[in-house]
């Protein structure tokens, strides 16, 4: 009787004492929960409102904002973006917090962890961010400068422009996520370095005829004439 | 005469002055080869059509290396006597004055306005300081319809090369013309005739941190004389000759400036171009005759390059503003042969339209979006050129009527797509 009661009373008994003290707790963590799906929800729709009252849509317009959203494939105006990004804050906050209530040791070491890591992740994220949008930027105008300027590779030039900017911006991100802190910024100067290298080297041997008879040409030839209109 | 000055303790050099009755500017960056004979043009004019006027020369420079400020101060007519048989020695006055502010000719021009205005002076003037072809009647031409005649605003008007002034051609004069209402033939001369009173009313506008302190001060300064009412007319002053074109000179930059001032006029003023529906031409004065002009030399086949990479790298920038069918237009212009290369006037208003209204809606970076007009500009030269290669001045400026014509008869569409 002593040894049923131990292995098959007892443990039912700790188990149910302590569904007991933690029942109240996911109950808890529920109502908490449905309540950060709700209030969420109302953040979105008040954000929306006050983000077109002060204008945000115009404001994002003038700065080149919407433009570089647009061609990143993302349609929804700049107000209903941030008003999102609020409302899932919001819901996963109260996530967090529904999770902590539950007082599970490991839970709360893991949402500790991430406590302290979720500032590097919110920078990195900015950080991408900002780095596309002037990535679109200066890319589009080298692209125009380019252009004006009449050089033939002008479409080469204006994504190289682009894209470098973007990878400066992901090694920056990727850094501040402190993954592989000093490999990515060695790799980015290796790369960096190798590309200007290669071109040197391809320029100066492996193109060294092309490149003498192109600065011959040049130095012979005259210029080509330009116009002598006067625009204004 | 009396000494310049060029100190900063200028205001105190001109209160000793007191007041003026005429003043001309000479904004200036390095032009010591040609200044001296503004100068002395100048101080002729001042001599033999306002003898007894108390007349100063103002020369606004920008940091000039090559000493235009020296040259300005010992640039003189030595012997009046060889230029007018009786003469009387004027009170004359020379200021050489660095000015302060963005670099360009409209901060250059608000530090002659500051003068004008200290100087409490009735008629003011401003040439540019490359030119060769400038006259002692020009100063006539330019200041005599303020002093006598009442006006507030003279604009020039000259003989020009058929391929010059191309963006006065077929953007400023067609543009200011269908909106204003007024037939100011070179809006952006660059030699003008005002009152001081227009001069202390330009003072007082909150402009001068904008483009229209560089390229874009011509543009407003007569877009903001004829949209306040003041009495605006033009004198024709001949040829007009100035040094070779900085070859540095960016053409993009120059259509930005110009382009972007104009557009942005017209928010400034959209309550005035609303009630516009045709143009007025203005009192002209001066005595026309016609001039040999040096011939332009054109590089057709780099230009429709220049259209066609426009059309190839740009295109996903027009497509955003300019209507479907104008950019198809374009993009099949890329399959014909160069002697079929045509942008019709209909095509060109409806392209400066789109961008005026792209940059009054903000549809894309303000800067971004008037740069990538300039390979259409271009494309569009090119068509001119060919179109008038056998024209005489006369046929041109009949093609440039119609292209306004154009501009008039689309204003109302326009106008439908403003609000």
């Amino acid at each position: 009787m002593n040894i049923i009661e131990r292995i098959m009373v007892e443990p039912f008994e700790k188990f149910y004492e302590k569904l007991l003290v933690f029942l109240p707790n996911l109950i808890t963590s529920f109502i908490l929960l449905i309540l950060g799906i709700l209030l969420g929800i109302f953040v979105k729709w008040a954000c929306n409102r006050i983000f077109r009252a002060m204008n945000l849509d115009g404001l994002s317009i003038k700065l080149g904002m919407s433009d570089a959203l647009s061609r990143s494939g993302i349609k929804d105006p700049l107000s209903v973006i941030v008003s999102r990004v609020l409302k899932w804050l919001t819901i996963v906050t109260f996530i967090i917090v529904a999770m902590q209530n539950l007082s599970i040791p490991t839970v709360e070491h893991l949402i500790d962890r991430m406590f302290l890591y979720l500032p590097n992740i919110f920078f990195a994220g900015l950080i991408l961010i900002l780095g596309y949008i002037l990535s679109n930027f200066f890319g589009r105008a080298t692209l125009i400068a380019s252009v004006n300027a009449g050089m033939s590779s002008a479409g080469l030039i204006g994504k190289a422009v682009r894209f470098t900017v973007f990878i400066l911006a992901c090694t920056m991100a990727l850094e501040q996520l402190g993954i592989g802190k000093d490999t990515i910024v060695i790799a980015f100067a290796i790369i960096f370095g190798g590309v200007v290298f290669a071109f040197s080297l391809a320029f100066g041997l492996g193109a060294k005829d092309i490149a003498g008879d192109f600065l011959r040409k040049k130095m012979k030839e005259p210029k080509i004439k330009d116009d002598d209109i006067d625009y204004l | 005469m009396k000494k310049v000055i060029r100190t900063d303790d200028i205001k105190t050099y001109i209160k000793s002055i007191g007041n003026a009755d005429i003043i001309v500017g000479i904004p200036s960056y390095n032009n010591a080869s040609t200044i001296g004979h503004v100068v002395r043009a100048v101080q002729a004019g001042f001599a033999k059509y306002f003898p007894g006027k108390k007349a100063v020369l103002v020369n606004s420079d920008g940091g000039s290396t090559d000493g235009t400020m020296d040259i300005v101060q010992n640039a003189a007519i030595d012997n009046m006597q060889s230029i007018l048989l009786p003469h009387k020695v004027n009170p004359f006055i020379k200021i050489a004055t660095p000015y302060h502010g963005i670099p360009g000719k409209g901060s250059a021009f608000r530090r002659i306005f500051e003068i004008a205005d200290s100087l409490c002076v009735k008629a003011c003037a401003v040439v540019d300081s490359d030119l060769r072809s400038i006259t002692p009647e020009w100063i006539e031409l330019l200041i005599k319809p303020v002093m006598e005649g009442e006006f507030d605003y003279v604009a020039p008007l000259y003989q020009r090369h058929k391929y010059d002034g191309t963006i006065t051609n077929s953007i400023v004069y067609p543009l200011t013309r269908a909106l204003y209402g007024k037939r100011v033939r070179q809006p952006i001369g660059g030699d003008f005739g005002f009152s001081g009173r227009l001069a202390k009313f330009y003072l007082s506008e909150d402009v001068w941190e904008t483009d229209v302190a560089r390229y874009g001060i011509d543009i407003w300064m007569t877009t903001t004389a004829i949209a306040n009412d003041f009495k605006v007319c033009q004198a024709y002053l001949g040829a007009k000759i100035h040094d070779p074109k900085d070859p540095g000179a960016d053409l993009s930059a120059m259509l930005y400036q110009v382009a972007g001032s104009t557009f942005d006029l017209m928010d400034t003023y959209s309550n005035v171009w609303r009630g516009i529906n045709d143009s007025q031409p203005v009192p002209t004065f001066g005595f026309r005759y016609d001039v040999g002009l040096e011939p332009v030399a054109v590089n057709l086949e780099r230009m429709i390059d220049r259209f066609y990479l426009g059309v190839q790298e740009l295109g996903f920038i027009w497509k955003e503003i300019l209507p479907g069918s104008l950019f198809d237009f374009f993009r099949d212009l890329t399959n014909v042969s160069q002697q079929d290369f045509a942008i019709p006037d209909t095509a060109w208003v409806d392209t400066i339209y789109s961008f005026a209204l792209a940059t009054h809606k903000k549809t894309l970076n303000r800067e971004h979006l008037l740069r990538s007009l300039t390979p259409l500009y271009i494309g569009r030269v090119a068509s001119f050129v060919m179109e008038t290669r056998d024209s005489s001045a006369l046929e041109v400026e009949q093609k440039i009527e119609a292209l306004c014509k154009a501009f008039e008869n689309k204003k109302k569409a326009l106008l439908s797509d403003w609000d």
